[in-house]
Formats: structure tokens, C-alpha cells, sequence
């Protein structure tokens, strides 16, 4: 069940971005499982195992979740929020990963407790030099805090 | 009415009852004239019949031809006096007939008093006797005419007395009524500024205050149809047009408010939605150029490079427009900057991404302007990029950053010695997607310039160029007077 522990969760609505992103992390070898939320209200399903995602349950949280700002419901700071709110996920590495640079998104993504904020390049070659960089970070380098289990 | 047609009425009034007073003083002074010429003549008058009493005595008394001529000699002087008529009242002209009357009856008595011969009353005969009772009898009836003739004519002085003091009273009574009438003229005019100016006035100026501190919706509504109620009618409508104006202004702004928000939202679309199909263009060339690519020849990996190569001066594209339309919509925050500090941190980036390049830097010190940081910071990005750019076919590479010292307004430039430009194509040097180069000699989307000239614009500052083709190219910029004349007062003397 190693697999599980290090799941990443990947929110993203646009199905090309879910291919290429898979593909970069592929192409610099990241090996963890990827799941991949369509929305936001899915996503956080996903992060508190509810719904479709009731029998996550027992499973413990995504090790790192990669979120879109724009996305069909429930947009990508909302579901920020949420997981913040949340005293189980108030520690989650969250991070943003989308087309825009607009100021007001980015102060929102860090105000709200974004750990990064990363811009999606046009060029698909620095698109996965910046998934490896992520994966590497996020993965291997940065330590989280232990979670603490469900009261 | 007219606040000056009052003011003309007061006037009138206030004159006319002067011209009255005058004409009252000069009735007075003629009144009094002409009674004291009276009453000289009833004293004449009188003085005349005392004369003629005294005479008519002495001839009673002594009998003498002297007497009597004295006598006819008086009368005569009393009938002269008598004839003329210096009274215009009827009473004392009835007490002058009188007086005519019994002069002429005196006269007559005195006659037949003369016709008895001088020596007869000496003489004494028997008849004497009753001679002597008939003119004593006509001496004293003489005698008592004449006294009450004299007593007519000191009632005749007595009028002319009275029309005097008569006269007196008038005038005094003309000059109360007249100053009572300037008095209350003088007060109504009084009154009548304090109605309708000062009063008004005063309401203008606290309807001026009020409109000055920003309440359009004072209405004067000073009523009247004199000079105030015009200028009070023209004042209401004067705030009526400018809260007019006024809701205008802020129409406008709230659609220009709209306006900008709608093109954040488009710049948001734009910046997040147009550059996703960009990355899946790019994205998917090149895994088919990588998972395909042995299985394609020459001319189709090419094809796919072109694509990626596309998509990606696009997104650039698209990201440079957005920086275009950033710096229209950023608030200024305007600080004192330091360009020369910004140059050399470009500067150094500039040579740290392109070692292999040697430029010579020659940056000013002390490069101060009161501007925005982070717009400064671009623009002087893209002026110290170009610059960079434009002298990578040059040989000793130099690029100068400082400030005019001319007698004319002080300007900061960027100048280099790279390919430089034709003046002749200077206006379009600062439009969006204008080029001077072909991109295939110097990369590049065109825009770099009119983010730049966007930015001086919004300090209110002006940008210009110097260039010759082949020998570089200057960029001057300068802020608005004000701040150059801070600037200045800021520099240390000399």
C-alpha cells in the first residue's frame, strides 16, 4: 500500500492538460500514482473520501495536490479554502498550477495558504522541466508535518 | 420692480422733496419780502396820518396858514400813499377803502372848518357863539376820525405782521414734512437694500459655499422679478446644469468602472483560456515528435517544429499584450526611483543570461525619478532589452544609461551603438506590433516600445528618439515639470 501513501491528486478540467501533465510526469519519471479530479467539488470528494470517494476512508490523505484555479463548480480557490478550513488537511501541500499570472490570483492563491504558485508554460519542454523540479521538491525534498488521524 | 428703478424712485423722491424745501425757502424769503414792504408802507401810512393829526391840531389850535398849508401839504402825501393797493387780501384792501373814505371825510370837514376866514374866529359878535360850538363839534368829530384812522392803519401794520409770522410757520412746517419725507426715504432705501440685496446676498453666498463643499442639490429659489431673483433664477439653473453635468460624469465613470472590469475579465479569459490550446499545440508536437518522430522524415519533424515554434510566439504574444494592457490598468504609486540602481541590476541579469557577450556599461549615478517602481522597472527592462538586442551585431558593444545636462527640459536616456533606425520611420517606432527590423534579424514582437511609451504617458512624462542606421540609437524620457523641478531643488548646489 506504498502506492497509496504517495498519491498525487491532480485537479485539472481541460482533458488535454490532464494528458500532457501525466506525460511530463512520466517523462521525468515520477512514479507516484496520479489521480485526476475533473472539478472542485470532486476533488475535495477525493480529500475527504466522501461520495464516490467514500471508500478512501481508511486511506490516508494525497501527499500533494496540484490545482487548477479555473475549474467547472467549484473553482480552484474555493477548494483551496475548503481544504484550509479543515483541521485534517490544514498542513496539505496544495500546489496551484495554472495559465493565469494575474496578480489577483496569485495574492488570492497565497493569501488563502497556496505553498506555490506555478505558472503552466506554453512550451511543453519547460512544462516538464517544471514537473520534474515540482516532483523532486514536493516528493523528495520538503517534509510535511505527521498527519493526524481522523478524531 | 427693478432693484435700480427703485433706486431711481428713492432718488427722485429724495430730489424732488430738496427742489420742494429749495422752493418752500424761496416762497418764505419772498412772503417775508413782500410783507415787510407792507408793513414799511402802513408805516408810512401811519406815520402820514400822525402827520396829518398833528397838523390838523396845530391848525385847530392856532389857526395859522402855516397849518394849513402843512395840512394840504400831509393830506396830499396820505392820498398818494393811499392810492396804491400793496395788499392782495381783501380785508386790509376794505380797511384801505375805509381808510380812503373817511380820509376823503376828513378832508371834507377840514374844508368846511377852512371855509370860515382865519380872523373870524378871533372876532366876537353874538353869533360867535354857536360859530365856535359847530366847529368845535367838527374839530373833534376831525379829530376822531383821524384817531380811528390811525388805529386802521396799525391794524393794517398788524397784517403784514401777521403774514409774516404766518409765513415763519409754513416753512417750519414745509421743512418738518420734507425732512420726514428724505427721513423715511432714507430709511425705506435702507430697509430696501437690506430686503433685497443684503439679504439675498448673503443667502448667494451661503448657496456659493454650500455648492463649493459638494451639495449640488442647494436650490436658492430667491423669488422676484428685480435684478437678485434673475441672478438667483440663473444661479439655480447654473447648479441644475452642473448637477446634470455632474450625474453625467459619474454615469460615465460608472461605465468606464464597468468597462474595465469587463476588460479584467477578458484579459483574465484571455491570459488563461487562449493559452491552453497553446500548450496542447506545443505539448502534443512534441510527443509526437518524440514518440513519432523516427517514423517521420525530415520535412514532417520540421513541420512540427514550426508548429511548436508557432504556438510558442504566440503565447508570447499573448502574455506581452496582457503586460500591455497590465500597465494601462495598474495604479500608479509614485516614489522616488532610483533608474540607476534598476539599470545595473538588468544590467547584470542581462549579462549573466549572455556571458559570451562583452557590452560596455555606462550607467549615471544618482538617476532619480519620482515614478512608479515596478513600471519603471519594466520599462526600463524593455528599453536596456533593446538595446541589448540591437547591438549584438556590433563590435565593442556600449550602452549608456543617464541624464541630459542641456539648459533644456532635463530628459533621462537610454542610448547604444547597435544597428540604430532610419528617422524617417520614427512614428511608428511606439506602436503596438511595429517593427523596424525584420524578425529574423532581431527577435522580438514589437510591443516592448509601446509598453514602454504607455508607462511615460501615464507618468505624463514624453518619450522620443534620436537614431541614425548604423550608428545606434537614443531613447530620451522625461516626467512631468513638477517633478523635475522637485528634483532639482533636491540636488545638492553646484
Amino acid at each position: 500500500m506504498s502506492d497509496d501513501n504517495k498519491v498525487i491528486l491532480l485537479v485539472e478540467d481541460n482533458p488535454d492538460d490532464v494528458e500532457l501533465t501525466l506525460r511530463a510526469f512520466k517523462r521525468s519519471h515520477l512514479m507516484n500514482p496520479i489521480a485526476v479530479a475533473r472539478d472542485g467539488v470532486e476533488a475535495l470528494d477525493f480529500v475527504f473520501a466522501r461520495n464516490e470517494h467514500a471508500h478512501r476512508a481508511s486511506q490516508s490523505l494525497p501527499t500533494l495536490v496540484i490545482l487548477d484555479l479555473k475549474l467547472p463548480r467549484l473553482d480552484g480557490l474555493g477548494v483551496l479554502k475548503a481544504i484550509r478550513a479543515e483541521e485534517r488537511t490544514r498542513f496539505l501541500p496544495v500546489v496551484i498550477l495554472t495559465s493565469s499570472k494575474e496578480e489577483q490570483d496569485l495574492i488570492s492563491g497565497y493569501t488563502l495558504g497556496a505553498n506555490s504558485y506555478v505558472r503552466k508554460p506554453v512550451d511543453f519542454a519547460e512544462f516538464i522541466e517544471a514537473a520534474k523540479v515540482l516532483g523532486i521538491y514536493w516528493l523528495m525534498i520538503n517534509q510535511v508535518p505527521p498527519e493526524r488521524s481522523n478524531p | 420692480m427693478k432693484i435700480g428703478t427703485k433706486g431711481r424712485l428713492a432718488t427722485v423722491t429724495a430730489l424732488g422733496t430738496i427742489v420742494l424745501l429749495a422752493a418752500t425757502i424761496w416762497w418764505a424769503f419772498t412772503e417775508v419780502e413782500d410783507a415787510d414792504r407792507q408793513r414799511r408802507k402802513t408805516a408810512e401810512i401811519a406815520r402820514g396820518l400822525n402827520d396829518l393829526r398833528l397838523v390838523t391840531f396845530e391848525y385847530i389850535l392856532y389857526r395859522t396858514d402855516r397849518a394849513h398849508l402843512q395840512e394840504r401839504e400831509v393830506a396830499g402825501r396820505v392820498d398818494r400813499l393811499l392810492a396804491t393797493h400793496p395788499f392782495s387780501d381783501s380785508e386790509p384792501n376794505e380797511i384801505l377803502a375805509d381808510l380812503r373814505e373817511r380820509i376823503a371825510e376828513t378832508q371834507q370837514i377840514f374844508g368846511e372848518l377852512m371855509a370860515k376866514p382865519p380872523d373870524y374866529a378871533s372876532s366876537a359878535d353874538i353869533g360867535g357863539g354857536a360859530m365856535r360850538r359847530f366847529e368845535a363839534q367838527a374839530s373833534r368829530k376831525l379829530l376822531v376820525l383821524q384817531q380811528e384812522s390811525l388805529v386802521d392803519a396799525l391794524r393794517l401794520a398788524d397784517f403784514s405782521t401777521q403774514r409774516i409770522s404766518q409765513a415763519q410757520r409754513r416753512v417750519v412746517w414745509v421743512f418738518l414734512v420734507g425732512l420726514l419725507l428724505i427721513a423715511s426715504a432714507t430709511a425705506g432705501a435702507a430697509w430696501l437694500i437690506h430686503v433685497s440685496v443684503l439679504a439675498p446676498v448673503r443667502r448667494l453666498e451661503q448657496a456659493t459655499r454650500e455648492v463649493a463643499s459638494g451639495n449640488w442639490n442647494f436650490k436658492l429659489d430667491i423669488g422676484g422679478n428685480d435684478e437678485i431673483g434673475d441672478m438667483s433664477r440663473n444661479f439655480d439653473a447654473m447648479t441644475s446644469t452642473l448637477r446634470a453635468s455632474f450625474a453625467q460624469i459619474e454615469r460615465s465613470n460608472q461605465e468606464l468602472a464597468a468597462l474595465n472590469k469587463e476588460i479584467e475579465a477578458f484579459s483574465y479569459s484571455v491570459s488563461h483560456d487562449l493559452r491552453a490550446p497553446l500548450r496542447s499545440m506545443d505539448g502534443f508536437s512534441l510527443a509526437l515528435l518524440e514518440d513519432f518522430g523516427d517514423q517521420l522524415d525530415e520535412q514532417g519533424r520540421d513541420y512540427l517544429n514550426r508548429i511548436r515554434a508557432a504556438s510558442q510566439r504566440m503565447g508570447r504574444l499573448i502574455d506581452e499584450l496582457l503586460g500591455l494592457s497590465r500597465v494601462t490598468r495598474t495604479e500608479l504609486s509614485i516614489r522616488s526611483v532610483d533608474l540607476s540602481a534598476i539599470a545595473r541590476d538588468i544590467a547584470a541579469s542581462l549579462n549573466q543570461q549572455q556571458p559570451e557577450r562583452a557590452v560596455t556599461w555606462e550607467i549615471e549615478e544618482g538617476l532619480t525619478v519620482d515614478a512608479d517602481k515596478s513600471l519603471m522597472q519594466i520599462a526600463m527592462q524593455n528599453l536596456l532589452e533593446n538595446a541589448w538586442k540591437f547591438t549584438g551585431k556590433t563590435p565593442n558593444p556600449t550602452i549608456r544609461v543617464g541624464r541630459t545636462h542641456g539648459s533644456a527640459q532635463p530628459a533621462c536616456f537610454v542610448a547604444d551603438n547597435g544597428v540604430g533606425f532610419d528617422m524617417t520611420y520614427a512614428d511608428r517606432l511606439f506602436g503596438a506590433f511595429q517593427r523596424l527590423h525584420h524578425e529574423t534579424e532581431f527577435a522580438g514582437t514589437g510591443i516592448g516600445l509601446a509598453i514602454v511609451q504607455r508607462i511615460i504617458r501615464r507618468h505624463e512624462g514624453r518619450i522620443w528618439a534620436e537614431a541614425r542606421p548604423g550608428q545606434g540609437a537614443t531613447f530620451f524620457f522625461s516626467f512631468r515639470e513638477h517633478d523635475d523641478e522637485r528634483r532639482q531643488q533636491g540636488d545638492p548646489p553646484g
